[in-house]
Order: C-alpha cells, then sequence, then structure tokens
C-alpha cells in the first residue's frame, strides 16, 4: 500500500527480472515483426535517454518538480511495456504521462497549459490543439497501467536515511542525481526503490562529489562519461561492495556458528562481487582514487558497509544497479541525440500520429 | 521555497560521473554538441491528417444491446485499420455491459452515478458501479481530463486492501467514462441512523455501535498508516454489508499526506462535509493531520448515539472563488457544545489563522439551556450576555452526553426490544470527549482510540456488527427507472427526487457543491 511497498501494486504487478522483460519486448515485437523492422530505432537504453530528456524538457517549462517527472517518467515506462512504442506518438504521451503524474503528486497542471507547452517545445510532431486528444491518451495510459497509479520512489528512502550516514550535502546531492539517472534504465522496473536509494548513496559515498559542483554543460548537458572514469568508479564501488560482502559474509557465518543457520532465507544472495568486478578491480585500472581517499570517507564507506551487512537488503541486486548505472554511463557514450529524434519521427510521419 | 530545492529539481539528468573527474574535461565540451543539436528538432514538416478519434464518435450514445452487433463490426474495422498505418482510437478492452448485468440505479450526484448490477460471467457477489460522469462540450461528450478527485480516488482504491475499506473490484474506462466496479454494500450509516428515527424512535443497540466504532477505527487506522487522509468521513460514506462489516467509502476526496509538495490546504481549500469538520479546520489552518477524520468520527459517534448530527450547523457559502469564508455558524455550534476554546486547552490556537473570528462567537449556551442543541436558527449575539472567559470555556459535552445516553425509552420501542445506551457509561464519555478534542495534538489518534476502555469493558466486540440483532434494517433502495448505465450519465439533471432520507440530510451539498444522495 502507499505506505508499504511489499503490499504494493509496484511490488506486485510492477517489477520484473530481466528475462521477463526480455520477453515482455520481445513479444511486442513478435506482435507486428512489420512495423518493427520498418521502423528501425537505437537501442532501449538511447530510447529511454532520449524520453527522459524530453520528459525533463517539458518539465522545465512548466516548472515542475523532480518527484512527479519521475512518476511521469516510470508511467511511460509501463506503458510502453504494454504498447509497442511505434503504435504511439511518443510526444503525445510524454505530455499526456506528466499531465497525469502531476495530478497524482499533487502539484496538478491545467490540461491546456500542458498541450500548449507541447506544441510549443515539439512544434512538428505533437498533436493539435485539441485537449480531448491529452485526454483520450490518459484513458489509454491509466487503462494499460491497470489504474495503478501510485509510485514508490527511491527518494524517499534517500531522505530518511541521509542523516543516518552522515551524508555531507554533496553527497546527498550526487546520491540525488544518481537516482535520477536511474529512472532513464529499465531499474525501476527490476528493483524496489530503497535498493535504488541505497545503491546511489553507495555509489555516493564511494565516487565523492567533484569539488566543482555541477558539470560545465549547464543545466541541459548531455551526459558525459568515459570509460575510464566509468572503470575508476566501478572499481570503487566494487572495492566498497567487497569490503561490504565479506563483512556479510562474516555475519553470515558468526550467526551460522552461533546455531541459527535458518536466517539465510530463500534468495539469499551468493556473493560474487569479485567475479563480477573482477575486470576492474583496483590494481588493474585507476588505483589512485581510491587510495587518495581521506581516512573520514572511508570510514564512511566502511561504516555503511557495515550497515548493510547487518541489513536484509539483497546486496546482489544492489550489485547489479551499480552495474546497471555504470554501464548506462558508459553505453552513453554513444548516445546520438538527433538519430534518436529522428528515428521516431520517422514513425511519427508516416504513420500520421501527430495529427 | 521553490528556489532552496531547485538543485533538486527537473534539471535535464545530471551525470555525476563527469563532474567527479577532472580528466573527464575534455568530454564536457561534447555535452554542449549534445545540448545545442536540440536545436535542429522542430524543422520537420508536418503530416498527414489521421485522427485518433476515427470511427468514436460515430457511435451514438444508445443502448448496448441495439447496438451490440454494429459495434462489434465497428471493432473489426478499427482493428483492421490499426494494423495497418495510422493511429489507434482507445479501445476498452473490456465492456461493462458485457460483463456486468445493472440491475438497478442507487444514486446520483455531481460527480457521477452508482448502480447495482450482478456478474454476467458467474463472478461471486454483488456490485455496485459508481459512473463518472463524462464532461460535456456542447452535445459531444470529449475527453476533457479525468477530474482530479477522480484520479485519487482511482489510484487510492487500486491500492488500498482492507476489511474495512471499501473493496474495488476493477475500474473501466470506456467510451469516455470511468466505471469504477466495488463490492456491494447493502446499508450505509446514514440508512442505519435513519432506520432508529423511525417511529417509535429507539437508539441504536449499544453493541451495534460499539461493532461500528470498532471498524470505522481500524480501517482509519490502516488509511492513517498508509499516508491515506479520508477527508469526507460522514455517516453517508461509511457503507455497512448485510454481514455487519463496516467499509470505509468514497475516497473521491482522499490523498496521500507524506511529504506534500505544497501545503494540503493549497491543493483543496475545502475539505470534509462542513458539520463533520474539525475545528482546525473551520479556523484556517494551513497544514492539518489525520485529526481531522478523527474529529469526523468523533461526529459520527455523537450521531450514533443521539440519531443526530451533533454539530448541524449552516454553511456559509463561498463569496468569491478565491476566499474561503469564516463558517461562523458551524463553529458556533461547535462552541455551544464544547464551550470555546482556550490558549490552554489548545496551546497553538493563537497561530490559526481565523483565531481572531473566536472573540465574534457567542457565549455557549448555559446550563438553562436544554443539552439538546442544535435546532435553533442563527443565533443573535445581542440576545446573549457577553463572553465571560470563565464560563465560556466549559464543556456541556459531559452533560450533552449523559442526557443523550439516559434518554427515556418509549413504551412501544421497548416492546420492540429497544435497548438503552446507558450501559455505554464513562467509557463511551471518555472515548467520545477524546475524540471531540479541540487540540488536534491531543486528540484521540486511531490506534489510541482502538485501545480505549470503551472497547474492553462489557461484550466482546463483534467483526459483525449486527450480531444478536434481532431485526433486520431495510435494504438499499434501487429504483428500475433508468437500468442504462450506457447512456444514463449523459442525461444531465436527471436526479431522483428525493426520498424522506436524503431530504433530512437535504444540505449535504457542502463539499465543491457535490451531491451526496444517498437513498
Amino acid at each position: 500500500m502507499a505506505a508499504n511497498f511489499w503490499e504494493s501494486t509496484q511490488r506486485r504487478y510492477w517489477q520484473f527480472t530481466k528475462d521477463e522483460l526480455a520477453n515482455i519486448r520481445q513479444a511486442l515485437v513478435d506482435a507486428d515483426p512489420n512495423l518493427v523492422q520498418s521502423f528501425p530505432l537505437p537501442q532501449q537504453r538511447h530510447l529511454n535517454l532520449y524520453l527522459t530528456q524530453q520528459v525533463n524538457r517539458l518539465g522545465k517549462r512548466l516548472a515542475i518538480r523532480q518527484q512527479p517527472l519521475a512518476t511521469a517518467q516510470v508511467y511511460l515506462k509501463r506503458f510502453y511495456l504494454r504498447v509497442e512504442i511505434r503504435r504511439t506518438n511518443p510526444y503525445l504521451f510524454i505530455a499526456t504521462a506528466v499531465y497525469l503524474a502531476c495530478k497524482m503528486e499533487e502539484c496538478p497542471q491545467h490540461i491546456r497549459l500542458v498541450v500548449q507547452e507541447a506544441r510549443s517545445l515539439w512544434p512538428s510532431e505533437f498533436i493539435g490543439q485539441d485537449i480531448s486528444k491529452l485526454g483520450e491518451c490518459e484513458f489509454f495510459l491509466i487503462s494499460e497501467m491497470s489504474s495503478q497509479l501510485i509510485i514508490h520512489q527511491p527518494y524517499r528512502t534517500l531522505t530518511t536515511l541521509q542523516s543516518d550516514f552522515e551524508l555531507t550535502q554533496d553527497e546527498i546531492m550526487l546520491a540525488w542525481t544518481i537516482i535520477n539517472d536511474h529512472y532513464i534504465t529499465d531499474l525501476p522496473l527490476l528493483y524496489p526503490p530503497h535498493t535504488i536509494a541505497l545503491t546511489a548513496m553507495l555509489l555516493a559515498i564511494v565516487l565523492r562529489p567533484a569539488n566543482t559542483p555541477g558539470n560545465s554543460g549547464g543545466q541541459n548537458a548531455g551526459p558525459v562519461v568515459t570509460a575510464q572514469g566509468a572503470a575508476g568508479g566501478l572499481a570503487m564501488a566494487a572495492n566498497a561492495f567487497q569490503a561490504q560482502a565479506q563483512a556479510r559474509a562474516a555475519a553470515v557465518a558468526a550467526a551460522a556458528m552461533s546455531g541459527g543457520g535458518g536466517n539465510s532465507g530463500p534468495g539469499t544472495p551468493v556473493m560474487t562481487p569479485q567475479a563480477s568486478f573482477s575486470g576492474f578491480s583496483p590494481t588493474t585500472e585507476n588505483p589512485t582514487e581510491i587510495k587518495k581517499a581521506p581516512d573520514a570517507r572511508y570510514a564512511k564507506a566502511q561504516r555503511f558497509a557495515a550497515w548493510l551487512a547487518e541489513s536484509n537488503v539483497d546486496l546482489e541486486a544492489m550489485i547489479d544497479c551499480a552495474q546497471e548505472l555504470i554501464s548506462f554511463y558508459e553505453c552513453h557514450e554513444q548516445y546520438n541525440e538527433k538519430m534518436t529524434k529522428e528515428a521516431i519521427s520517422r514513425f511519427i510521419k508516416a504513420r500520421g500520429l501527430d495529427k | 521555497m521553490h528556489n532552496h530545492h531547485q538543485q533538486y529539481h527537473a534539471s535535464a539528468p545530471t551525470f555525476p560521473l563527469s563532474s567527479l573527474f577532472p580528466a573527464l574535461s575534455a568530454s564536457a565540451s561534447a555535452s554542449t554538441s549534445t545540448s545545442t543539436s536540440s536545436g535542429d528538432f522542430f524543422q520537420i514538416p508536418g503530416g498527414f491528417n489521421l485522427s485518433m478519434n476515427q470511427a468514436r464518435n460515430a457511435r451514438a450514445e444508445v443502448s448496448y444491446q441495439q447496438q451490440q452487433q454494429q459495434q462489434q463490426q465497428q471493432q473489426h474495422s478499427q482493428h483492421a485499420y490499426s494494423s495497418g498505418i495510422g493511429p489507434i482510437a482507445y479501445q476498452s478492452k473490456v465492456r461493462v455491459t458485457d460483463k456486468y448485468k445493472v440491475i438497478g440505479f442507487i444514486s446520483s450526484g455531481t460527480y457521477g452515478r452508482v448502480y447495482k448490477a450482478l456478474g454476467r460471467h458467474g463472478q461471486p457477489g454483488e456490485f455496485a458501479i459508481k459512473k463518472f460522469k463524462p464532461d460535456k462540450e456542447g452535445e459531444q461528450v470529449t475527453y476533457t481530463g479525468i477530474s482530479q478527485s477522480a484520479v485519487r480516488e482511482m489510484a487510492l482504491c487500486s491500492e488500498l486492501q482492507h476489511p474495512n475499506v471499501i473493496r474495488l473490484v476493477e475500474i473501466i474506462l470506456e467510451d469516455k467514462c470511468i466505471f469504477m466496479v466495488f463490492e456491494y454494500a447493502e446499508h450505509d450509516l446514514l440508512q442505519i441512523i435513519h432506520h432508529h428515527t423511525q417511529q417509535p424512535r429507539h437508539p441504536i443497540p449499544p453493541n451495534t455501535i460499539k461493532s461500528i466504532m470498532f471498524q470505522l477505527l481500524n480501517g482509519c487506522q490502516y488509511l492513517h498508516t498508509n499516508w491515506v487522509l479520508h477527508r469526507d468521513l460522514k455517516p453517508a460514506n461509511i457503507m455497512v454489508t448485510s454481514s455487519g462489516e463496516v467499509k470505509i467509502g468514497d475516497l473521491g476526496l482522499a490523498r496521500l499526506f507524506y511529504k506534500p509538495l505544497h501545503s494540503l490546504f493549497s491543493g483543496d481549500k475545502v475539505v470534509v462535509t462542513i458539520w463533520y469538520r474539525a475545528p482546525e479546520l473551520l479556523l484556517g489552518s494551513r497544514h492539518y493531520t489525520p485529526a481531522i477524520d478523527m474529529w469526523a468520527v468523533g461526529c459520527i459517534f455523537a450521531e450514533l448515539l443521539s440519531l443526530r448530527p451533533i454539530f448541524k450547523g449552516e454553511e456559509a457559502k463561498m463569496d468569491s472563488k478565491k476566499t474561503v469564508p469564516f463558517q461562523r455558524n458551524q463553529m458556533q455550534k461547535i462552541v455551544d457544545i464544547m464551550g470555546l476554546p482556550t490558549k490552554d486547552r489548545w496551546p497553538l490556537l493563537t497561530a490559526m489563522p481565523e483565531y481572531s473570528q473566536l472573540a465574534t462567537l457567542q457565549q455557549p449556551l448555559g446550563s438553562n439551556h436544554s443539552a439538546h442543541h442544535g435546532h435553533h436558527g442563527y443565533h443573535n449575539p445581542h440576545h446573549r450576555p457577553a463572553p465571560n472567559a470563565a464560563t465560556a470555556s466549559v464543556s456541556h459535552l459531559e452533560k450533552w452526553y449523559y442526557n443523550t445516553i439516559n434518554q427515556q425509552i418509549s413504551a412501544s420501542a421497548a416492546a420492540n426490544g429497544a435497548v438503552s445506551l446507558s450501559c455505554l457509561d464513562k467509557e463511551g464519555y471518555s472515548l467520545l470527549a477524546g475524540l471531540l478534542e479541540y487540540d488536534p495534538e491531543k486528540r484521540l489518534t486511531a490506534a489510541q482510540a482502538l485501545e480505549h476502555p470503551f472497547f474492553k469493558t462489557g461484550d466482546q466486540i463483534s467483526a459483525n456488527c449486527f450480531a444478536g440483532c434481532k431485526m433486520e434494517y431495510p435494504h438499499r433502495r434501487v429504483s428500475q427507472d433508468d437500468n442504462d448505465i450506457r447512456t444514463a450519465g449523459s442525461l444531465p439533471g436527471t436526479k431522483r427526487t428525493f426520498t424522506q432520507v436524503s431530504q433530512s440530510y437535504g444540505g449535504d451539498d457542502h463539499l465543491h457543491g457535490r451531491k451526496r444522495v444517498k437513498e
């Protein structure tokens, strides 16, 4: 329910394994292979990135805060698991998702205003002034989501726990931006929000914000990362995970020794952090960052790891989240916004979805 | 306030790694090129002219049976159309009339209409289908965006699962209308109270009251622990099934209150039907808590005891859209029984926006006045002595309570088995006073109220509020005049004539002009 993620519809109906997601998407392709082949699209992550950028552009115009925008992004992700994107005008559904999310997050925007801003943002792709199109899409969106509109977001975990771990303002900001970024990936469909939040906090602690806040590209800067940077981040994450996994292993061992033993319930992860991150061990690449780390920060990371070891948090899921985020940052290098936009415009125009 | 949070706002995704490693500064220039490239995107010329609405508007709103065949043909043609080239018009995968057989009309209001229905495919039980009225522009029904109230109700009902909260079966979005299918409840508290006012007037059995209150509080506790405020608790919205289960219904004004982005007041200027509205709301509080629901529960408890609203004020209408008037008459009704609130009883009282208005109220009626409050019209301030701080703040609730529970039962009612409420005794008063506490911080929470001795003395609480009742309450009235769920919503002004029940609550139209006519 609203306060209880474990009983929520998000947990019961909208959390998938990677295989399930792949199968669902394959089924959409199989339903109309001609359509999919006629209009090739960039890889899913690039498509997601493009959609996210458009959601944020509209959100900025309407001065909407991050939380409703995050909800809108989840709506879009759910919707496009049910409906092949090439059957829709994505700009129309972006506007609809934002409009609906604002109502759900108690900061409603007038439908006319949303349509007006969407039209000026995407003058050639968006539909006309007719608000009834947006209204119709709202029915479509809600129906495909089975009216399950309450979204649990990682921000809540972050704000709850940030003081427990004495995160600095910079670390909180960094964790916050990592959470923002995770909405570009499939992670909201794969893992519970607290897993995402803890991963973001861990990454924020081990990655340490740079001295100069914000990147030079400004607000609308595209994401930037290099393999080198990702590897460095990954290495540090791996390091923290190793320490933490050892703590966990020690804790599990201690529990087993004390005779209980039954506490490692189903799904207790088999820890393989070394295997997962073997290519990026601190000794192979970019080892200096972690060594330069001030002791205080290292202690903070260790304290966080110790807390994780004692918690029931799914560590394997956290590792996977971290990998997913980092590989997303890497894959972003190949992203071409213009090509993505053109690929979308092609099917919108050819199928007359802009009218 | 906004600026303070600006950094967390809707800026484009920031990619932290780039800012972490100075070595990446070279790639920062790459980012500028990505962002500028977005400028080229607007040049694509306009294209085709296919309507998403094609074929839809052609469909006349005629009864399902007549149109079934034709629609199937339309669906086929639409399907063929959409699998080729062009847009897809929204089409519900489930049709209300395919799945449910409407057997009667229950009630209507500005939100729409409620029907009673049975499943066509052997779904067990009966159903209440709430149809939200579609908006109309001229004669044509169009999509204008779903009201926030409907969005809240749909989202919350889809999520909530508790034996004391009405159960949603499904939601069907079809033909520009929203159909919310609920489990059917044979009774509601308004009906039950009304039944007891029928001659000979006889009190609701004490064990029934206890069970109703326990179940109601249990549902409230569930809502509140899940960060849901109901904001419209009143007898008409509390359903009771034929097996005596109490179900909180109508979540049209309910909302989540976990760390709201804006103050609750800014979202909805007026909440809770006037007679059940908590003093902090009447005094203009911008921020409020689940305690507002608990005040309403206190009012409902009093009404179960006395069979009439305890604070039956008259609502001052909004003079303009922007300003919410001070509800002087309603506040006066509360003060008449509870005494004037004081800083001692309610430390934050002086911080209330409408605090100064309290001085303009009249001194509560003294002991010479019957504790049977409430049926006089507006008070004239000149007819009463000036308020005296010492006596003005004295509460007459205890007196009201004992007068109520010790009322003589008429011989004819006694012959029908009516039982006195006097066994509810001091525990009943203590619970009532705890719920009708001026200071919202001191008011009982749902969890505290459930632990109250009231529920621990006397017979064990039954999960069936009718347990031990000899008589049966009359069933919900279901009319046959308007059985066509598909067309009826589009006929404006087809309100059913009020029955006696609704007339006695005829003023029940206080909130957002929402008519709540229950039959």
